[in-house]
This record gives C-alpha cells, structure tokens and sequence, in this order.
C-alpha cells in the first residue's frame, strides 16, 4: 500500500505540482512553438510522452545495470542523448508510417523532440532523485510527458482562442505568447508546496 | 598504476557506447525495415530532373517539396524557372504527359542604363548602404526611377550573377538561373523578368516616366519618350512618356536595328549572354559606332 501510494504521489507530484514545463522552464522550445493549434498540441505531447517514458526506463535500466557498478557516470551525457535519440527516430518513423499529416504538421520539430529539455532533463532528474525502482522510474517518466501534454494543450488552447481577441500591434504574435506563458506559470504556482 | 585503471575505464566506456550504439542501428534497421513507407517512384524521378538549388521561385520550399507538389497536381510543371523548358520536358516525360511550347526562359533585365556619370546628383547621400534606405530619401539622386546602385539585388542573388558596376546594377546572363530573386528584392521595381525569346535581347533600358525636357535634366541615357522607335517599328509602345520593346514579340530586323541606332540618348540597348559588353562610356562608344 506505501508503495501504491508512493506511485500516485510521485505522479501527481510530477504531473501538477513540479511540472517541469511550468516550474523547471523545460522544453519552453516545443512548447510555444507547437502550441499554435489544439490538435498539434496534443500529437506533440503524445510524441514527447512516449519518448520519455521509453527513454526514461531505459535510461533508469542502463544507468543501474551499467553505469553505477561499471563507474561510468561520466558517460551518462552521452548515453542518455543516444538513448534519446534512438527513441526519436522509432517514434518518427512510426508516425511517417501511419499518421503522415501528423508527421507533416510537426515538420522540424518532431526530430528535434531529440534536443528537448524535458526528456533529457526528467532522466537527470530520475537519477538526482536517487529513484530506486524501475516502476516508480517508468511512472514519473510517463507522469512527466504528461505534464508536458497538460501544459501544451492548455496553452493551445489558450491560444487558439486568442486568435479571435484584439490584441495589440506591439504585442502580436511571440509577445503575448510569452505574456501568457508566464500568467500560466503563475497560475500554477497555487500547487506549489502541495506536497513535499 | 593509475595509467592502467585508465585505460580499463576507457575501453569499458568505449565498449559500452558501442554495445549500445550497436543495439539501438540493429533496433532501428528492423523497425525502418518494417515501418517503411512506400513512397512514389516518381517523385524521386522528377527530382532527380529538377535543377536540385533549392532557389524558391516556384513557390516550395525546395525542389524536394516541388517534385511532390508536381506528382499532386501536374499542372504546376511550368513552375521552375531555373530549369525552363527543358525541365518541364523531363517532367512531363516522367508523368508521361505532353507540354505545349513553354515559351522562352525569363531571365532578369535591369532598365536602367545610367552610369555614375550620366546621373545628376543634388547631393551626396552618406547614410545606410542599401537601396531601400537610399530610396527613402527623396533627393539621393535627381532620377526616382533610376538605378540607385547600393546593390539590394546583389545581395539578394545566390549565384553571383548580379553586380553593381559603376553605380549599374549588371546582370552576368551565364551565372543568372532566373530564379527571380533581384526583381522581388529592388525597390524600384526596375528589375523584370522577361521572356528572353532572343539572345541578344533589345532593350529600352530605362524608368523614367517624367517628360522630356525633366528626363534630360536627370539623366544623360534616359529614355525622354521622344517616339522615334515606335515610328521605325511596332514593337515599341509609349507609355507615360516611356518607351518598351514588346519582349515576346521581338525579332532582330532592320526596323528595330535603325530605332537603336535613331534614339537620341541611346537608350536602346542590347542585353543577354551575346550582348556587347557593357562598357562604362556607353554614351561615346554607342555614338562612334553609328
């Protein structure tokens, strides 16, 4: 039962509370940049869900099976973004395959789910956390994704209603993206300190 | 000691990135194996044919994306103009289709033939060295439809055909693919594509819409709407007190050779690949030679 509960903690936590877009500033990239319509938005965030979790088990696997007994933690970089990368490449490929607008859509920022912050970051996390079993690693991976499509997806749609309001010259475009970006943030801030 | 333990290190570490470099080319060779997209045959073909510079002119983003557009909707085969006829042939012998007479390539002709020392000045303009800052300023030289020669073109041109010679701008017709990219890029709009149905090409090689009397107070070589040419041939038309040659209709003759050689300014030039060099006294060498 601690277990189970240590789960849902860790995903909630991760999920609302320590969302990595909204309080680690992660994956900011994708974030305004694919955010532009709700559909996109949510490809995207179950793009980076699957390549985190992927990536985040077998980044957790790697590092305790080979890097810790072997003393190779200097490695871990590298080890990472090939791991990363590797996963990208299967996701795309798959998508090519069998949703090609989505693919089409995504154009440059499908590979560059490579470069995300939030993926390479959670797995760093995993290992500063000192998580110690591969369910719980695989739990927070997944919890982190969706973070990301969370705060994507409300962004987007934010911002698809904001294609109808009268804004400013001067404040067009990237402006009052970033503008909102960070009313959101704040918005979230209210969980903070919800759990420790 | 401390060197062996290195070593063994390095080679675990070396040993370990391979391993999983290995695993993850053997992962992916079997998923691109299984997850391969079938793709037209045809688009690789007619990229093979397309001129393969990326230029833009036919409205894609390269000449990648303009061979699938052109498998989508055979209608759009005209649309390179780098390649011209030739590879709206090869296309068309892809799709199996026929194209009618494309017509001549169009490639870019600057009308303007005023040199550095044929312009009037008022002033001298020392500000920002680009036409479109030059050209906000109304008295940066007596002409307003002129060459400002500050090189908007130039720069915007990625094969070095274009460059400014003596305050011109000139087109080098060898290197010019006709991607268009200077005519969209001079604020003057005196650069136009023209369907080069001959080498040379005749050309009214000016802009100046004013009157006679105020052409010929700006301009040594501008054309002052006088009509000779349009009286030795049909080809020509006036307009605003400015003479054009009716480029798809042109055919060297006698009659368009005795309009040249009668304007008064010898504003009627050749330009192409064929053309007499531009020399930078056209007004002295054009006179001694008729």
């Amino acid at each position: 039962m601690d277990f189970l509960e240590s789960l849902l903690v860790g995903f909630v936590g991760i999920v609302l509370i320590n969302n990595f877009v909204f309080t680690k500033f992660l994956g900011i990239c994708p974030y305004l940049g694919v955010s532009g319509r709700l559909d996109m938005a949510f490809g995207m965030g179950c793009a980076v869900t699957f390549v985190t979790t992927l990536a985040g088990g077998l980044t957790w696997l790697i590092d305790t099976l080979f890097l810790v007994p072997f003393h190779l933690e200097v490695t871990r970089y590298v080890c990472y973004i090939l791991v990363i990368a590797g996963a990208v490449q299967l996701v795309e490929m798959y998508l090519k395959k069998f949703f090609p607008p989505l693919y089409k859509s995504f154009g440059i920022f499908l590979p560059l789910i490579t470069t995300n912050c939030v993926i390479l970051g959670l797995c760093l996390f995993l290992n500063l956390w000192q998580v110690d079993n591969i369910v719980l690693a695989l739990v927070l991976s997944f919890g982190a994704g969706i973070g990301f499509t969370v705060a994507i997806c409300i962004m987007a749609g934010i911002r698809e209603a904001m294609e109808l309001a009268d804004i400013p010259a001067c404040l067009a475009g990237a402006p009052i993206a970033l503008i909102t970006a960070g009313l959101l943030t704040l918005a979230f801030m209210g969980f903070s300190g919800m759990i420790r | 000691m401390i060197a062996e333990i290195m070593i063994l290190d390095v080679l675990r570490a070396a040993g370990l990135m391979l391993g999983l470099g290995g695993l993850f080319a053997v992962v992916l060779l079997v998923a691109s194996t299984k997850l391969k997209v079938e793709t037209d045959p045809k688009i690789d073909q007619v990229y093979a044919v397309l001129p393969k510079i990326d230029c833009g002119t036919c409205g894609y983003a390269g000449c990648a994306a303009y061979a699938q557009a052109v498998i989508e909707d055979p209608a759009l085969i005209g649309r390179c103009s780098p390649g011209g006829p030739t590879v709206s042939g090869k296309i068309a012998a892809v799709l199996n289709l026929q194209i009618s007479e494309g017509g001549a390539p169009r490639r870019p002709v600057v009308h303007c033939h005023a040199h550095k020392k044929d312009k009037t000045y008022y002033a001298l303009y020392d500000g920002i060295f680009d036409c479109t800052s030059a050209n906000a300023q109304p008295n940066v030289q007596a002409c307003a439809f002129g060459c400002l020669g500050y090189g908007d073109c130039v720069r915007r041109c990625r094969f070095d055909a274009l460059h400014i010679i003596d305050g011109l701008s000139v087109v080098d017709y060898d290197k010019c693919t006709g991607c268009g990219a200077c005519a969209a890029g001079c604020p003057r709009n005196l650069i136009e594509m023209v369907p080069f149905t001959q080498d040379p090409i005749l050309v009214v090689a000016c802009s100046n819409k004013e009157n006679g009397k105020t052409a010929r107070s700006q301009c040594q070589v501008g054309c002052i709407g006088c009509g000779l040419c349009k009286k030795q041939s049909d080809l020509f038309s006036i307009t605003d007190n400015l003479a054009r040659m009716d480029y798809a209709k042109y055919e060297p003759s006698q009659a368009t050779e005795t309009a040249r050689q009668k304007c008064p300014t010898q504003v009627i030039v050749f330009r192409g690949k064929n053309a007499p060099a531009q020399t930078t006294e056209p007004l002295q060498s054009a006179a001694a030679s008729s």
